[in-house]
């Protein structure tokens, strides 16, 4: 059938746009910075033989994990709220619902505020482990019997969420310091990060996306309605349980590392929606790549726009990003 | 020989204590076409659900070629077994050939992409349901009787053989209705089975070939649509009586609801003087306006004779195609004179019936008040040369009200007090 050709070449020629478009963007913000570089030294990523140390430690060590990172942060964000969104068929999901950021906010106040120390990776193995432990809570919380219904994950997932975060309010006022780091911490953003961060979220990504990707289309069956694809022959329960761990798993590894990015995992997907991608087998690659874009160039301004200072990138997110969502919503007013 | 599908002594409850479905036990043959009856809320949706292995039944067994359904593998059944639900999706932007691509997934593994077998799949579907010429389009942009087509192709393009559908044609208008039905019949010449839930009595006894009827969870019937579906059998399923007559071209039973409800008759007994269905307007008004109603002279097997008989009025009846004879007279008159008034209904006149005029003159002498319409007066409606226009003169002389149209007679009556 031609129809069916024709679209799947479109398909693949919008993706690889996406792809070619990550990997300019990570060359020019790999140009931005204290020392500017321009889009042509980048390419010395390739040969960096002729760089002297400074340039190399700028270039190597401390840019461009850092960029990867919020590649891959801004990218497994989205994609887990465009899975998230897809299996609760609900357009006000995003990928902190089930917990996991006050969870790992929790475990990163409590980090900081108690001054337990063993090692770099404290805090953020903290809040990996705490991000993981709320999950596991909420998911406990939301089970009935043999099934675990949709509406009562999302609202466990937000009632552990309040609690958590009332506690986190109360150590903070309780310890009266380090507030301002735990402040910084849970608006989130890529200061100081570097390979050590990549290398810890790396196997969750590794393994993560291409889960996530392969259930395309399980979940445009869901478009159809739950039961539906139950009698399509799809283990519905089984495939809950299996994406919520996944996300769970990916979205504690971005939030310990990098804090509680807002908005990308929300908007990302909704974009997406907007702009008439609803097949989820093309839905979840281009949210992946689509997030990795955004809050590149999210983090990337956030570094650069009021030059010594650094803002936090979830501050640039919502700030550029909610207006433009809005704008996009009033022109196209389909339903979500 | 095992049966196709097998239901034994299945029960199901969603709470404790409540049973949605009980005991219910029967059996399928492989081509059948069974439209599933019953009143909101008594389970057909849930039995549906239970064939469809989306429910596990708390007791008793359901079995597909004689093997227990939750003992195929999920794949294996969703090819055997499709569903068409009631809920319409949301907004979906993905076109009609996509969704009903999405009858393919139990044929793919995970990885696999869609097979020239699976686009001949789809391509067959949208065939037999006529949904190719809008394949292309959006699917929340299709009118809803082309939705409905696009979701049953979507589940024929499982390459159902048993093909469950809960109230398809419930959004439905008429024409769309017979559309989906024409499609189901054109299916199971195919050799697919077909159970499937309607609210409409109708359809079910023009198109499937068994019914089954389901009342507070229990099997109330089971069998062949013309031995099933009586008058009696859905007066007990519904609670309401039924009228059965005979489709004018497909010959199968056609049922029609008598729903009745019984106005407090506290007016006073009107006698009317009709035939030929001249009287039924004039009834119907009056039963309306709460008055109770005697009807005669009127021959047997006339209309008004029939309306009278079905709904219990008193009535006084002549031989079939007989003049009024003395004795018929004598009886209506005494009954007429019960009434309160007398209404003399725009009819036919010939000399079989003409002294029914004489009665509303005897009345008139009596003092009744005796309404005519200017109707009666239309000299093509005389076959007597004259003799009933002189009777309706008299009529006039004597006090009867004339009247230009039905609708002015209730006013007519509270004028003169009778009420």
């Amino acid at each position: 059938m031609t129809i069916k050709r024709r679209k799947r070449k479109k398909t693949v020629f919008l993706l690889l746009g996406f792809v070619a478009f990550v990997g300019v963007s990570i060359f020019f913000a790999q140009g931005v910075g204290r020392g500017r570089y321009s889009l042509f030294d980048s390419l010395a990523l390739f040969g960096p033989q002729g760089l002297s140390p400074t340039e190399r430690t700028i270039l190597f060590a401390i840019r461009f994990p850092r960029i990867l990172l919020s590649v891959l942060v801004g990218g497994g964000l989205a994609l887990s709220g465009a899975v998230l969104q897809g299996l609760f068929q609900n357009p006000l999901v995003d990928p902190y619902v089930l917990g996991v950021s006050s969870g790992a906010a929790l475990g990163a106040v409590v980090a900081m505020v108690s001054h337990v120390y063993f090692g770099l990776f404290t805090v953020p193995l903290c809040a990996f482990l705490s991000a993981l432990g709320t999950a596991f809570l909420v998911f406990r919380l939301a089970r009935v019997g043999r099934r675990m219904p949709l509406e009562v994950l999302l609202l466990s997932g937000l009632a552990v969420g309040f609690f958590f975060s009332a506690l986190i309010s109360l150590a903070m006022f309780l310890s009266g310091e380090d507030l301002h780091q735990v402040v910084f911490w849970t608006m989130g953003g890529f200061w100081n990060r570097g390979w050590q961060e990549v290398r810890m979220v790396l196997p969750f990504f590794a393994v993560g996306v291409p889960v996530l990707l392969s259930f395309g289309r399980e979940l445009n069956a869901f478009l159809l309605g739950e039961k539906v694809a139950e009698s399509l022959g799809i283990d519905v329960e089984r495939l809950k349980q299996w994406l919520l761990f996944v996300i769970s798993l990916l979205v504690a590894s971005c939030v310990a590392t990098s804090g509680v990015v807002s908005f990308v995992g929300l908007v990302v997907p909704h974009l997406l929606r907007l702009l008439g991608f609803q097949d989820h087998r093309l839905l979840l690659p281009l949210s992946f790549v689509g997030g990795g874009i955004v809050l590149l160039f999210a983090d990337t301004l956030a570094r650069s726009i009021i030059h010594p200072v650094e803002l936090p990138v979830g501050v640039v997110t919502s700030l550029l990003g909610a207006p433009f969502f809005v704008y996009l919503l009033r022109r196209k007013k389909k339903g979500l | 020989m095992t049966p196709y599908l097998e239901l034994r002594n299945v029960s199901f409850s969603y709470r404790l204590g409540e049973r949605v479905i009980s005991g219910v036990s029967f059996f399928l043959e492989r081509g059948d076409f069974v439209g599933i009856l019953g009143p909101n809320g008594s389970g057909k949706t849930t039995l549906l659900h239970l064939v469809a292995r989306l429910l596990p039944p708390d007791e008793g067994a359901i079995l597909l070629e004689g093997k227990r359904v939750e003992n195929f593998s999920r794949k294996s059944f969703a090819r055997r077994v499709a569903v068409v639900f009631q809920e319409a999706p949301g907004h979906l932007d993905l076109s009609s050939f996509e969704v009903v691509m999405m009858g393919r997934i139990p044929y793919l593994s995970r990885w696999q992409r869609e097979t020239r077998a699976d686009e001949e799949a789809v391509e067959w579907a949208m065939r037999v349901t006529s949904t190719l010429p809008f394949a292309e389009e959006p699917f929340s942009e299709l009118s809803g009787g082309e939705k409905q087509r696009v979701l049953i192709a979507r589940a024929l393009a499982q390459k159902p053989e048993l093909l469950l559908l809960d109230e398809p044609t419930s959004h439905l208008d008429v024409v769309h209705q017979m559309e989906i039905l024409s499609i189901l019949r054109e299916l199971v010449r195919m050799g697919i089975t077909i159970l499937g839930v309607f609210h409409d009595v109708n359809l079910v006894s023009q198109f499937c070939d068994k019914a089954l009827f389901l009342k507070a969870g229990f099997l109330l019937r089971f069998g062949p649509v013309e031995e099933v579906m009586q008058e009696e059998s859905l007066q007990e399923l519904f609670g309401v009586s039924f009228l059965e007559t005979t489709h004018p071209y497909s010959f199968r039973s056609f049922f029609m609801p008598l729903w009745r409800k019984e106005k407090e008759r506290e007016k006073a007994l009107i006698h009317v003087v009709g035939g030929g269905g001249s009287g039924i307007p004039i009834v119907r008004l009056l039963l309306e306006g709460g008055f109770s109603v005697s009807v005669g002279v009127v021959n047997e097997f006339d209309s008004d004779e029939a309306m009278a008989t079905r709904l219990g009025l008193p009535v006084i009846r002549e031989r079939p195609f007989s003049p009024i004879g003395e004795e018929t007279f004598q009886r209506a008159l005494e009954l007429a004179r019960k009434a309160q008034a007398l209404v003399v209904a725009p009819t036919f006149w010939g000399w079989g019936n003409v002294r029914n005029l004489d009665l509303a003159l005897s009345l008139c002498r009596e003092g009744k008040p005796v309404f005519l319409f200017q109707e009666c007066f239309r000299e093509d409606r005389d076959y007597t040369q004259g003799e009933v226009k002189k009777k309706l003169e008299e009529l006039v002389e004597r006090g009867a009200e004339v009247l230009d149209h039905p609708r002015a007679l209730l006013l007519a009556l509270s004028k003169r007090g009778v009420v």
